[in-house]
């Protein structure tokens, strides 16, 4: 895993495919550094509806994340985004739209939009996939929530109800109906939204589908869809559909993985990252620190039962939180960061660590690891533990992503940050 | 066979009409033991009705490892239980052998226990009728690779395992099929009496209504409640609670039960049953059957223990963990909790208290639950003057009739007819879609915590994070949920789930929580549903669905 010929290793290890591993990895690769991006899996963003949740809750309802976020950092100092100015998200937003190919985003951190889940809430994002943007409740009128019989993740009856009890409680009532599609009355009754993607790609299914809603819908209705209408032809597949039934149609997430839209925003950045000469290691593990006089000098990585020092200059650790499996809790209650054994932040063994309601707040929601202000992990003392270890995402503790709908968020404009810290320093 | 045909039995009709019911025998309880003596009494004639405050199988029953002891356990320490566990064993072999899947069982001697013990268990199998063989070390290894290969001793014995839901549903069933009229969510508010004579029961039912019961005998088996329930007709029936805590792991570890060759211990079972291996137990007085709580030591001590019978158990993946409490019967002031007999007994009000028509069925354990139930329509026979002969120790259960036992390979038998015709709504347990809805259309309102009892959704190792946003959207699409109660039932089922494994979540386990923390909160956004909160009188006015 040496860097381009002539190179004796890479300059940055990037450790972590997931949004703010990417993030960072792109930039700094496109800056000219020889960046290898070494992962366990394939990245959480194939769990990930892609869109970009900057701030939703806080937990009352969120408008605009860009004129709610000093405050929010003012009242939460331990929260990444305390670390995160109003000019860098904003950048990194625009930076990531600007990456995303065809996969065009919609929205910017000025205002969130309220799009349906596949449970019928509407859900703050303040950017999104330009397939989804249509079904924001604030603006959209009525709604067709259609499904299709054989994806068990998506279900349009509880999803209309609860739409429009939710928007009649928000002053704006969106009516919302569903209607269930029967496209290939011949093949198997069970089929996810992988398969389904790749069926949208077929003319003659899309035919179908659009004959379908052609019958059911009704006026002005506008047309909610699983996200499931193509991978890498989504643009076309969506506007092609649009153009066949006559009226608008977005996109609703999943609610299983895989995820067609986190798929395809993942293929279009670690696309993005090759083009960029960036390399990717994947079912490879880092598992400790590599100490030369006592400085990082690489990290040692476990491939094959092997493990293995690579040396690099800089260190970006993206390896996610509590979930990815980046920060770890052992049978005593211990937690623990095993890539390079840094400090967290955590309860302890003996601590309490979870309530025993299922949505309190959980001491052990916020571990992971605290960082300065240019994102290198710190120790007890405050100071950095390394001066060339940045973290980004999830792996930093202090939030609660998905009770203040701010994953995205963190993880974009702190991959991007990460990014920043190492390119200055790079000269 | 796997799915039984339960979903012929609807349940839970009389509530509706607000009717006064008129019945011979009256079972308080829907447990194991209820449940039996309701069958019972039914296959002998007597016009009956069960009540149980929640869903069936939900107190002890529905709450314990599945073992289907042998006797064994109990065979040096409590030889009356053990003689009762072996010949009911042996009986329900025979009469529900749809229930159980044969594993047979093996009691090993571990280094940290004492060597002489094996020879006091082998004389106390061999008094109390219990076929034990011993096997040398080596073949024990061989059959259960993972044992702890410093075992001394090994000993085989006729355990098995039990599903315990299936049992009670079946039971009800069987007992339907007989005329019985059985009522979950019927929760009993008072015991009406006239002068010294109970004459049935006063229950609250899931609408709020209350239906009055009149019965010519009482049979109160409400288990670690009995003394709840007797007290309602000024009696007093002395039950110690004791709380034994059981972990289950995400897949089988053992496929025989294995038991420390010890007298009863802490965490010295371990249990395959299903697709899990489940590991118990401890035994600790409680006050109240309904309030007590896990703790931290508890479990790590548990997992320890299992580390004993298992090398490297600490480090499988660790589920849930729940608790449950036994029914120990004394007259006496309470003891320690495991020295107090397993044995059951049937108490008569009218010597005991002055209060006739009215019986109490208490201790006892699963497997002897045909024996109690026996044991008690003999009594609530006497007490009606009518002498019948039971029954149900020879007339199989239904399902049952080809005595051919469980095996685990069966689900994947059935799954398979139907591979490409049929949704599979939760992968871990593999249950179908067309299954989940006849389940569902059995009960007025399920909720999904009921169904998961039912039909074993989300008891893999996801937890639900798959299947209940599925079920959910299922249930409103065919009307067996109005939008207020899919609400209400999601939420309730991810509070029920996160109580079974918050006190032990750590290592892989919480990985997956994580995951449906993502799907649940961050994907769905569930904690901003908007019916959740809607008020029940509110709901009915837009038409629930049945």
């Amino acid at each position: 895993m040496n860097g381009p010929p002539g190179a004796r290793y890479p300059d940055v290890i990037v450790l972590g495919a997931g949004l703010s591993g990417l993030v960072a990895a792109i930039r700094l690769a496109e800056a000219g550094l020889r960046v290898v991006t070494v992962a366990k899996g394939y990245g959480s963003m194939r769990l990930s509806p892609a869109t970009i949740d900057i701030l939703g809750y806080r937990p009352d309802p969120v408008d605009s994340p860009a004129q709610a976020l000093p405050g929010f950092a003012a009242a939460h100092p331990e929260h990444p985004y305390a670390l995160i100015g109003p000019d860098t998200l904003a950048d990194s937003v625009q930076w990531l739209k600007e990456h995303v190919g065809t996969y065009a985003y919609v929205g910017d951190p000025g205002e969130n939009m309220l799009l349906p889940t596949a449970i019928g809430v509407p859900r703050p994002s303040a950017v999104a996939p330009e397939t989804m943007a249509g079904g924001d409740v604030r603006r959209a009128g009525p709604l067709l929530i259609a499904g299709l019989g054989v994806l068990k993740d998506f279900h349009p009856s509880i999803a209309a109800e609860n739409l429009q009890a939710a928007t009649t409680a928000y002053g704006r009532a969106v009516q919302a109906r569903p209607v269930m599609l029967h496209p290939s009355a011949n093949g198997p009754a069970d089929v996810n939204s992988l398969g389904l993607a790749r069926q949208f790609e077929d003319g003659a299914f899309r035919s179908a589908v659009a004959a379908e809603l052609r019958a059911a819908v009704r006026g002005e209705e506008t047309i909610g869809l699983p996200a499931v209408l193509g991978m890498d032809q989504a643009r076309s597949v969506w506007t092609e559909l649009q153009q066949a039934v006559g009226r608008p149609v977005f996109e609703i997430p999943t609610a299983v993985p895989p995820s067609v839209p986190g798929m395809r925003l993942a293929r279009a950045l670690q696309d993005r990252l090759r083009r960029a000469g960036g390399r990717f290691v994947f079912g490879a593990q880092a598992v400790g620190p590599e100490l030369r006089n006592g400085k990082l000098a690489g990290v040692r990585i476990r491939s094959a039962a092997r493990v293995t020092p690579r040396m690099c200059r800089w260190v970006v650790l993206a390896t996610g939180g509590l979930g990815a499996g980046g920060i770890e809790v052992d049978l005593s209650g211990a937690v623990s960061e095993h890539s390079l054994g840094l400090p967290v932040h955590a309860p302890g063994p003996g601590e309490t660590g979870f309530l025993p309601g299922y949505l309190s707040d959980h001491p052990m929601d916020t571990a992971g690891l605290r960082v300065d202000h240019t994102l290198r992990p710190v120790g007890p003392d405050g100071e950095p533990v390394y001066p060339n270890a940045y973290a980004a995402g999830a792996v930093i503790g202090g939030a609660r992503p998905w009770r203040e709908k701010s994953g995205d968020g963190i993880s974009l404009s702190t991959g991007y940050l990460a990014a920043d810290a190492i390119l200055k320093e790079a000269g | 066979m796997e799915e039984g045909r339960n979903q012929n039995v609807r349940l839970g009709g009389v509530a509706a009409t607000g009717a006064a019911v008129e019945c011979e025998v009256l079972v308080v309880g829907g447990g194991s033991t209820g449940v039996g003596v309701a069958r019972d009494a039914a296959m002998r004639g007597f016009s009956t009705v069960l009540v149980e405050r929640g869903d069936l199988a939900t107190g002890t029953t529905g709450r314990f490892h599945g073992l289907l002891h042998s006797g064994g356990r109990y065979c040096v320490k409590d030889p009356q239980a053990a003689r009762e566990c072996i010949a009911e064993n042996v009986v329900l072999r025979r009469i529900a052998a749809d229930c159980i899947e044969d594993t047979g069982g093996l009691f090993v001697t571990t280094p940290i226990d004492d060597p002489d013990y094996a020879d006091r268990f082998v004389a106390g199998c061999q008094a109390t009728g219990i076929p034990v063989e011993e096997i040398p070390v080596a073949e024990a290894l061989r059959r259960e690779p993972r044992l702890n290969p410093r075992i001394s001793r090994a000993l085989v014995v006729p355990d098995a395992t039990a599903d315990a839901w299936k049992t009670v549903w079946t039971c009800a069933r069987s007992a339907m099929e007989y005329g019985a009229k059985i009522l979950p969510y019927h929760e009993v508010i008072a015991v009406t009496k006239d002068g010294d004579q109970v004459t049935g029961v006063i229950a609250r039912g899931q609408d709020g209504a209350e239906v009055q019961i009149r019965a010519q005998v009482t049979v109160n088996a409400s288990g670690a409640w009995a003394g709840r329930i007797a007290a309602m007709a000024d009696c007093k029936v002395q039950i110690s609670p004791g709380k034994g805590i059981m972990i289950a792991t995400n897949h089988r570890l053992v496929q025989t039960v294995v038991n420390r060759c010890v007298m009863p211990a802490d965490g010295d079972i371990l249990v395959p049953i299903r697709t899990v291996s489940v590991i118990g137990t401890t035994d600790i007085t409680v006050d109240d059957p309904d309030d007590w709580a896990i703790t931290r030591t508890e479990i790590n001590q548990m997992l320890e223990s299992g580390e004993n019978l298992v090398p490297g158990f600490t480090s499988s993946r660790a589920m849930r963990v729940w608790g449950g409490v036994r029914p120990l019967f004394q007259d006496h002031a309470p003891a320690e909790s495991r020295d107090v007999t397993r044995a059951h007994a049937v108490l008569d009000h009218r010597a005991r208290d002055g209060v006739g028509g009215f019986l109490t069925i208490t201790g006892g354990k699963f497997c002897t639950f045909r024996l109690m139930a026996q044991d008690a329509v003999d009594a609530a026979g006497k007490v009606l003057g009518v002498t019948r002969p039971c029954r149900t120790a020879d007339e199989p259960l239904p399902d049952s009739q080809e005595r051919r036992f469980y095996q685990l390979s069966s689900r994947l038998a059935e799954r398979e007819q139907t591979l490409l015709d049929e949704q599979l709504i939760c992968e871990c347990e593999l249950v179908r879609r067309g299954r989940l809805e006849d389940e569902a259309a059995r009960r007025p309102a399920p909720s999904l915590d009921d169904l998961r009892r039912a039909v074993r959704l989300g008891m893999g190792p996801c937890q639900g994070g798959f299947c209940m946003y599925r079920a959910t959207g299922i249930l409103h699409q065919t009307k067996h949920l109005s939008g207020a109660e899919a609400d209400r039932a999601l939420l309730a089922f991810l509070e029920e789930r996160w109580k079974g494994y918050y006190p032990l979540l750590h290592g892989d386990q919480l990985r997956q929580a994580w995951l449906d923390n993502w799907i649940f909160q961050g994907v769905l956004d569930v904690q901003h549903l908007p019916l959740a909160d809607q008020p029940r009188q509110q709901e009915t006015a837009t038409g629930q669905a049945t």
